[in-house]
């Protein structure tokens, strides 16, 4: 039977060195699988769904998705879309969840000014390997796997936001309803390059749909300064019908020049980085959730709540959402009460981007003494914390 | 989006004087609060809110007599 493949007890020590190895012949390619984290997309198999596996109802643009964290959608007067994390994933490839936008009101003649992309920001400091802005600067590789009752052309956009550069490149769903794997290397930036910081830096856009306004021009192929109209040309109108979905999962953007596998990240290790941008202070009290420890402060407020993060955020000054329906308990000395109609967050102190430690002031209370400890927690459900980009 | 946007106002350490605490924003597609620090910089709730003001809509400002 013939080999194959050498073993390694058919080397002797030290046999092979790099006089023994032609140039090239030991490409990045056959190296980069070990290389972590080297997925710049955040959540690339749509495991993680803190806002809910959805489906939502319509949203509004700029509005980060229901279904998998990290998403967010920006739209104009392109249909009504549903999100949600699917369980429909490519057979064998190890992914449990992809991301599917459904078309739940359609649009069928855009405006020129309509457009719908799913966007996923990306922070500076995740930036630094591209190299951009100089003559160093590293090739992308973006690889996913799509699939879509409509085929034909669609668009996905590179965006430098720091510096309001962007190219495009299509890519093409052959086959209605099928899951097909799509490949995109396109060449580093050397002109400008993100900035080094915890800001809103880069972004990968999925077209779905886009009126003249942004497909009437040439494609714009090569770094540039935005131009509308060569932003999606070519991007078929998914938003033309009620019938038409979008799955995605297995998104991995990285440095070199082809697709490496799919990084898997430990569950544990993929929620924390999705916390560093979004968590939920969990329901308490009642409930069996944990309490976080304040004081009072006069008769109707709590002050000085202290929230521990699961992971240092992204900003010291996230903001705090109480949703529809959720109220605040508080217990102090004997006393234990709900607040009325629901409470407010009256401030939260800025405690510095790589805090682990939130600070809140709620009221919403009646009849509290005034200095003592409380625990205080949300009850009915929780409240999000919200440190995206 | 954004329905309305309100200067929010906290008692200070003492108990003696209500001072600004955040903004509180309603919103026209959901009966959520969302509370967002003064000092903004890097929020992109603040960014809506500039941008919302932009587009020439006002903070509500009640002076902490609400």
């Amino acid at each position: 039977m013939a080999l194959t493949t050498l073993p390694t007890a058919a080397f002797a020590t030290g046999s092979v060195g790099t006089s023994q190895l032609a140039d090239g012949a030991v490409t990045t390619e056959k190296l980069v699988a070990d290389v972590n984290f080297r997925n710049i997309i955040i959540n690339g198999d749509m495991s993680i769904a803190q806002r809910g596996a959805g489906p939502s109802g319509a949203f509004a643009s700029g509005q980060y998705i229901q279904g998998p964290d990290r998403y967010k959608i920006d739209i104009s007067n392109m249909g009504n879309w549903k999100s949600s994390q699917s369980t429909d994933v490519p057979s064998g490839q190890g992914f449990n969840y992809s991301l599917k936008l459904d078309c739940d009101a359609a649009d069928a003649s855009p405006s020129a000014g309509d457009f719908i992309y799913l966007n996923q920001p990306i922070e500076g400091f995740n930036t630094a390997s591209f190299k951009f802005g100089s003559s160093s600067a590293e090739s992308l590789t973006l690889s996913f796997w799509v699939k879509s009752n409509k085929t034909g052309t669609y668009i996905v956009r590179f965006y430098d936001i720091d510096n309001q550069r962007a190219l495009s490149q299509s890519y093409t769903i052959s086959s209605a309803s099928t899951w097909e794997k799509k490949t995109i290397t396109i060449s580093g930036d050397t002109v400008s390059g993100p900035n080094y910081d915890n800001g809103y830096a880069f972004a990968i856009n999925w077209c779905l749909g886009a009126g003249t306004t942004y497909t009437s021009g040439t494609l714009n192929t090569s770094w540039n300064s935005v131009t509308n109209a060569n932003q999606f040309v070519g991007q078929v109108n998914l938003a033309d019908s009620t019938s038409n979905e979008w799955y995605v999962t297995g998104a991995q953007l990285e440095v070199g020049t082809s697709a490496s596998d799919f990084e898997f990240l430990p569950y544990d290790v993929n929620l924390r980085r999705c916390q560093r941008y979004y968590f939920v202070i969990n329901q308490s009290g009642a409930n069996g959730g944990p309490l976080h420890p304040g004081r009072t402060n006069g008769s109707a407020d709590i002050n000085n709540i202290g929230v521990a993060c699961p992971v240092p955020l992204r900003i010291g000054n996230p903001s705090v959402t109480i949703q529809s329906g959720t109220i605040m308990q508080v217990w102090a000395n004997t006393f234990s009460m709900t607040s009325a109609g629901g409470g407010s967050v009256t401030s939260l102190v800025n405690t510095g981007s790589d805090s682990i430690r939130l600070m809140l002031n709620v009221n919403g209370f009646s009849g509290l003494s005034n200095g003592v400890a409380a625990n205080w927690g949300p009850v009915i459900s929780g409240m999000p914390v919200d440190a995206e980009l | 989006m954004i329905q309305t946007v309100e200067i929010f106002y906290v008692r200070n350490f003492d108990d003696t004087a209500n001072i600004q605490g955040g903004y509180k924003i309603t919103w026209s597609d959901n009966d959520n609060k969302t509370f967002v620090p003064l000092n903004g910089e890097g929020n992109r709730h603040y960014q809506e809110i500039l941008e919302w003001v932009a587009l020439g809509n006002t903070i509500t400002d009640n002076g902490g007599g609400e």
